[in-house]
């Protein structure tokens, strides 16, 4: 604890009375634009929410233009290249922001980040992968989820299992038994193609770990590496013993959890988002349905977690950066906007100093598994560049539409992303 | 008087002039520009990279097979349509019971936009419960759940199905204003004379048709090659990039892979066969011309 002196609770009564004086200033001078893809129903209310929190703590204006989930990939693109990004937006943390970092686009908040105080404020393990690109800070996280196996629980216990699988011979044993009972073990919704990826990430980091990984990732290792076919040929075997629903490809993400909700199968591979969607449906966490972390697979590899994290980013041409920075320090710092979001996304908190108890129990055991977890990982389409992602994403389809093309399929994305990542 | 005239013509024409230069001409020739560059889309620094984009081309596996899909898909998209809506015109012209209706109900998906159209066929084509796996489940009794948009070799041809549903309407409307200026005592001297309906339709209706024909293709092709909306509704190209057309490819380049200077140089290779075969079109359309005036 540091000791408080006179002077500085002088400079601090300053700065205090000038930020007052100050901020109506700003707010006359100009609003802060704001884009974002928080457009489902229950986002886009919630995020409003959190905008009207802001503005009635600081007398800033935001105008605000969100756009759908999808679209938005296209969309901030679009704008990036027509010089008119809105002075805030929200991004996707890894190398979508490093692509546009990269690009110059963005605006370095390293100061904004010292002078909130935001390393004691956020998450060490996000702070390390999602906040740091060419050395400076550009992204605050504003919230992250974590993948895993959501289950129906009624359809487990129905099938008399009690003890959830920690390691792959157990999974097999869980699938066999489900598959006895006359359920699909696995629904799989790959129609738009990401759901796929969260197979490939854990199978890949719980065999051949976070660095060999990472290395996949960045271009320094091959897709016709064994660690990949080895990976790639668990998820086969999988697949051949039927534990996966048919046409995973024609089905989305909530077609897939939608299977799981009626009990048409047993647990899918996704995103704590599941859980906002489930709850929509009016199931209750923890009652209807829970989730048991990736098993692990390789004695000796670290345990990491999978998942994305959603920042908030500032354009490196904003109108008003100053307000702009208040906005993002103000997401993240007020625990009472956080808790209010990751309640209405289903999502966690970045904040560290958001009372967990205010997640529901579900929420609670995902926060604790990625506490306990030795690495954070981003999902593939966040952790490889967008070129590298497209080839990824497209061999993961492939995949699942015929699994003994495996070896084919590998060698094609071999060289797809190595001419990918020499461009 | 004549001058003030003269002044306010160019005034008239000068805004649609400038609105015209602005949102067509100038986004073409950027599109030219930027096919020259390695831009990604984002960035204010890019290079000049020659021909590069180009001769990438060459050896792009995907651009390949978009041109096949372009090829089948235009080719279907054009005839189906076409056959199909003469097909249709003929059939309602005959005065048959309940004629207008069926004229309305064939008409109809027309009006709709291409996303509506996209999304009802994907309904039809759902793997579970959709009308097609349906219907075929209950004819022939037997448990049927193949994924239509979902698989490699049947995603285009799914698509270009409710592409020609969509379409037929508007060939066939304009087939039954064709067919009103088929003389009736000309088919009558023809009935008399011992023509069978088949050789009526083959050597004096589909002949007199002609001038329908040509409206009717021109505008079959004008509209496949603006057929991305439905292409991206129904399967975004997939499964991997089964149905990707040169317009998917060109958008999956440049915003998808953030390949701004190469989607550009498929955009420039996508314009050049679009001119040639509206070239080589209106070539036979001003034969045509000549014969029918």
């Amino acid at each position: 604890m540091k000791r408080i002196t006179r002077r500085a609770l002088l400079a601090t009564a300053m700065a205090v009375s000038a930020a007052g004086f100050v901020a109506p200033l700003q707010a006359q001078a100009g609003e802060i634009t704001i884009s974002h893809y928080f457009t489902g129903e229950l986002g886009l209310k919630a995020f409003n929410e959190q905008i009207k929190r802001f503005e009635d703590a600081t007398g800033h204006t935001l105008k605000d233009s969100p756009v759908g989930h999808e679209d938005y990939k296209t969309d901030i693109l679009v704008r990036a290249s027509g010089n008119s990004l809105p002075d805030v937006f929200s991004y996707w943390a890894g190398a979508r922001v490093q692509f546009i970092a990269d690009s110059g686009a963005l605006y370095p908040i390293d100061g904004m980040w010292e002078r909130a105080g935001l390393s004691d404020v956020i998450a060490g393990s996000i702070a390390a992968s999602a906040t740091k690109y060419n050395g400076h800070r550009y992204l605050v996280p504003f919230n992250y989820h974590y993948a895993g196996m959501f289950y129906n629980k009624a359809v487990l216990e129905k099938a008399g299992v009690s003890d959830m699988p920690t390691d792959w011979q157990g999974f097999l044993d869980l699938c066999d038994k489900l598959k006895a009972a006359g359920v699909t073990p696995i629904a799989l919704g790959s129609a738009n193609r990401w759901p796929a990826q969260f197979w490939f990430d854990y199978l890949l980091l719980r065999t051949a770990g976070p660095e060999y990984r990472a290395k996949l990732m960045s271009g320094n290792a091959s897709y016709d590496d064994a660690e990949v076919q080895r990976a790639m040929n668990m998820w086969k075997d999988l697949a051949d013993k039927g534990y996966f629903t048919e046409n995973a490809n024609a089905d989305s993400w909530t077609d897939a959890s939608d299977k799981v909700a009626r009990g048409d199968a047993a647990m899918t591979l996704m995103g704590t988002w599941i859980t906002g969607y489930w709850n929509g449906l009016g199931l209750v966490p923890g009652e209807d349905y829970d989730f048991f972390a990736f098993p692990s697979i390789e004695d000796g590899v670290p345990v990491t977690s999978v998942g994305p994290v959603d920042g908030l980013v500032i354009a490196a041409n904003a109108a008003n950066p100053e307000g702009a920075e208040a906005f993002l320090d103000f997401m993240v710092s007020n625990t009472g906007v956080q808790a209010a979001w990751s309640k209405a996304q289903g999502a966690l908190s970045a904040n560290v100093k958001v009372d967990p108890s205010n997640y529901n129990p579900v929420m609670l055991k995902a926060f604790n598994t990625v506490d306990k977890s030795e690495a954070f990982a981003f999902n593939y389409d966040l952790a490889t560049p967008p070129p590298v992602a497209e080839v990824g994403l497209s061999m993961f389809a492939r995949f699942m539409d015929d699994p003994s093309q495996v070896n084919d399929i590998l060698s094609q994305a071999a060289a797809d992303a190595k001419a990918a990542f020499e461009q | 008087m004549e001058r003030e005239n003269r002044i306010w013509r160019l005034l008239l024409l000068a805004l649609p002039l400038i609105v015209f230069s602005v949102l067509v001409i100038w986004p073409l020739l950027s599109s030219f520009y930027y096919s020259f560059t390695n831009w990604n889309g984002f960035s204010g620094d890019y290079e000049f990279v020659g021909l590069e984009n180009f001769t990438r081309i060459w050896t792009d596996r995907l651009f390949f097979n978009a041109i096949i899909n372009t090829a089948i898909w235009m080719a279907a998209a054009i005839l189906l349509p076409t056959v199909l809506g003469l097909g249709l015109a003929l059939l309602l012209d005959s005065k048959v019971r309940g004629a207008k209706v069926f004229k309305t109900v064939f008409y109809l998906p027309i009006c709709l936009s291409a996303i509506v159209v996209g999304q009802i066929w994907v309904w039809i084509y759902q793997p579970d419960w959709g009308l097609l796996n349906t219907m075929i489940e209950q004819v022939t009794g037997d448990h049927f759940n193949y994924a239509w948009l979902a698989r490699p070799g049947s995603a285009l041809y799914s698509v270009i199905v409710a592409w020609s549903w969509q379409q037929t309407g508007l060939s066939m409307v304009i087939y039954l204003a064709g067919l009103t200026a088929v003389p009736s005592d000309l088919l009558e001297v023809c009935e008399i004379e011992g023509a069978s309906a088949w050789q009526r339709v083959r050597h004096v209706i589909v002949p007199l048709l002609t001038p329908s024909t040509v409206v009717v293709v021109a505008l079959s092709v004008i509209n496949s090659l603006k057929g991305f909306d439905i292409l991206f509704i129904m399967t975004g190209g997939g499964p991997f990039n089964s149905s990707d057309t040169l317009a998917m490819h060109m958008y999956n380049e440049s915003f998808r892979k953030y390949l701004m200077g190469y989607g550009s140089a498929i955009s420039v290779v996508l314009f050049l066969i679009a001119l040639t075969i509206i070239g080589l079109y209106f070539r036979q359309l001003k034969k045509v011309d000549e014969i029918y005036g």
